[in-house]
């Protein structure tokens, strides 16, 4: 880290899956090899195709009402999904760092959210009304929660956060651009607290066809860096942190959880599905320079493991391109075994479980593993999990089109 | 029993997140904070749960609460009469 450049660290978290509600739930869950992911019957209606089984991860009950609890105030039918599914864990995250109707997050708070889709549940029903069912008025708030910027609006005005808010996109590896710039908005002095994550509901059964014509989705279930992996299943969720300028966390006595470290960010600039070995490899590369850690650290690398059999492969020879002889030193987790691929808010979800596995030295197992596959030689973490010594936590999120992060957090104390 | 009445209270106060206390029949709906958009919000909860067309115009000129709710069941209890075959009036 340069000379006088501001340490940035984790003060909240937040986290809704179908592991469950809350980063204690999720985290238990994953610890523990609990998945979610089973087959789910996707009925277009009468409008569509027969109804189809594909593995999902999705969230079991109702949304609305037990945010209303916690928010303490009715939000109806006004938001869709995937913003409902910011809201919760930006009410977690912030309520942890002690940040509820705080006065700074009036002035000098960021709030930046990645998605990957938007409002796809929203649209989806809307289609099938118009097109379907050909009506020829559609509801009056289809825009505002279609909208890819709709989260962190909702965000925005529920917690009263008024610097810097937007949205940011980049497929799979949208919340990891958004920890990122947020990061950045505190680096450069401008902000002390960047609220930061992701949230994405796309499965709808119009989206999930979309999916699995990129021939991308298994038949049965993900089984990340393993031999007979046949693809990815799609999650829902979403993640929050609260990240915060040390000396600020340190002067309102706020309770720390982990550094940031840094990240990488780069573009392969190759190919729509094909992953290339040197974006990824840049990208781990310039994290790892930017957190400074020492030659000898111990990182637990949360894997981009989508379980697709050319993402697994590639990751695995990115992470000896980087790591060298000490590849195998590290152990590499990939939690979409367990949660499903969150798309969007896939690098949120995994860091706030990575860092819960950095801060209780237990690291959750791969789960779906059936055997070694000699294109993914790493230290992988399987049943059951596994104590760790790790000094830091490495995110990896790696997109369709070519957009990789890498972050890096570190432990703290 | 549920009256329809009440059954659009609920769906009003549901869709337009007012308190189903204030919803006074004599109050208008400038006093209940509806703008064009919350109308057509509700009007698009009651064409979806009671398969009802409701035409945009139709309550430009409500002049509260009571006559907003009159208009509804007139359509409402109109599309049952249809489907059970009852003559209308």
């Amino acid at each position: 880290m340069p000379e006088g450049a501001q340490r940035i660290v984790v003060t909240g978290l937040g986290a809704v899956s179908a592991l469950g509600a809350g980063v204690k739930a999720n985290w238990a869950a994953a610890r523990e090899g609990r998945g979610a992911i089973a087959p789910h019957s996707f009925d277009p209606g009468p409008n569509g195709p027969a109804a189809h089984v594909t593995p999902a991860a999705l969230i079991a009950g109702d949304l609305v009402g037990p945010l209303e609890a916690a928010l303490g105030r009715k939000i109806g039918a006004s938001l869709d999904p995937f913003a409902l599914l910011a809201l919760a864990p930006a009410d977690e995250a912030l309520t942890q760092a002690g940040l509820i109707g705080h006065p700074d997050l009036e002035h000098r708070t960021a709030l930046v959210l990645g998605h990957g889709f938007a409002g796809i549940h929203t649209l989806e029903a809307s289609y099938e009304r118009f097109y379907g069912q050909k009506a020829a008025r559609l509801h009056p708030l289809t825009v505002p929660k279609v909208m890819v910027s709709a989260p962190v609006s909702a965000v925005a005005m529920e917690f009263k956060i008024r610097g810097p808010v937007f949205a940011v996109s980049s497929a799979c590896a949208s919340s990891g651009h958004a920890i990122a710039q947020g990061a950045g908005f505190i680096a450069s002095g401008a902000c002390d607290i960047a609220v930061v994550g992701g949230s994405e509901a796309i499965a709808t059964p119009g989206c999930l066809r979309g999916w699995e014509g990129l021939g991308a989705i298994t038949a049965t279930t993900c089984r990340p860096f393993s031999a007979g992996r046949d693809g990815m299943a799609i999650g829902e969720g979403g993640a929050v942190m609260v990240l915060e300028a040390l000396d600020h966390a340190k002067a309102r006595g706020a309770t720390i959880l982990a550094e940031y470290g840094g990240a990488g960010l780069s573009s392969d600039a190759f190919h729509w599905t094909q992953p290339s070995l040197d974006g990824p490899v840049s990208a781990m590369r310039a994290a790892l320079a930017a957190a400074d850690l020492a030659p000898d650290a111990t990182v637990v690398i949360s894997a981009h493991g989508t379980g697709t059999p050319l993402n697994d492969k590639n990751e695995a020879a990115a992470i000896h391109a980087v790591f060298g002889a000490r590849a195998k030193f590290h152990p590499v987790i990939a939690t979409k075994s367990a949660h499903g691929h969150l798309i969007g808010a896939a690098a949120a979800l995994q860091g706030v479980i990575g860092l819960m596995a950095l801060a209780e030295k237990v690291a959750p197992p791969i789960l779906g593993w059936r055997g070694a596959d000699p294109d993914c030689d790493l230290s992988l973490v399987l049943t059951p999990a596994q104590p760790i010594a790790a000094d830091a936590l490495l995110l990896n999120a790696f997109a369709f089109g070519g957009l990789n992060t890498a972050l890096v957090f570190r432990r703290w104390g | 029993m549920t009256t329809l009445r009440d059954e659009l209270l609920d769906l009003i106060s549901a869709e337009a997140l007012i308190d189903r206390a204030k919803l006074a029949p004599s109050a208008t709906l400038a006093d209940l904070g509806l703008d064009s958009v919350g109308v057509v919000s509700i009007v698009f909860a009651v064409e979806d749960k009671y398969g009802v067309e409701i035409a945009e115009d139709a309550f430009n000129d409500a002049p509260n609460l009571d006559a907003f709710l009159g208009r509804l069941e007139t359509i409402i209890r109109a599309r049952q009469d249809a489907i059970l075959g009852r003559p209308e009036g």
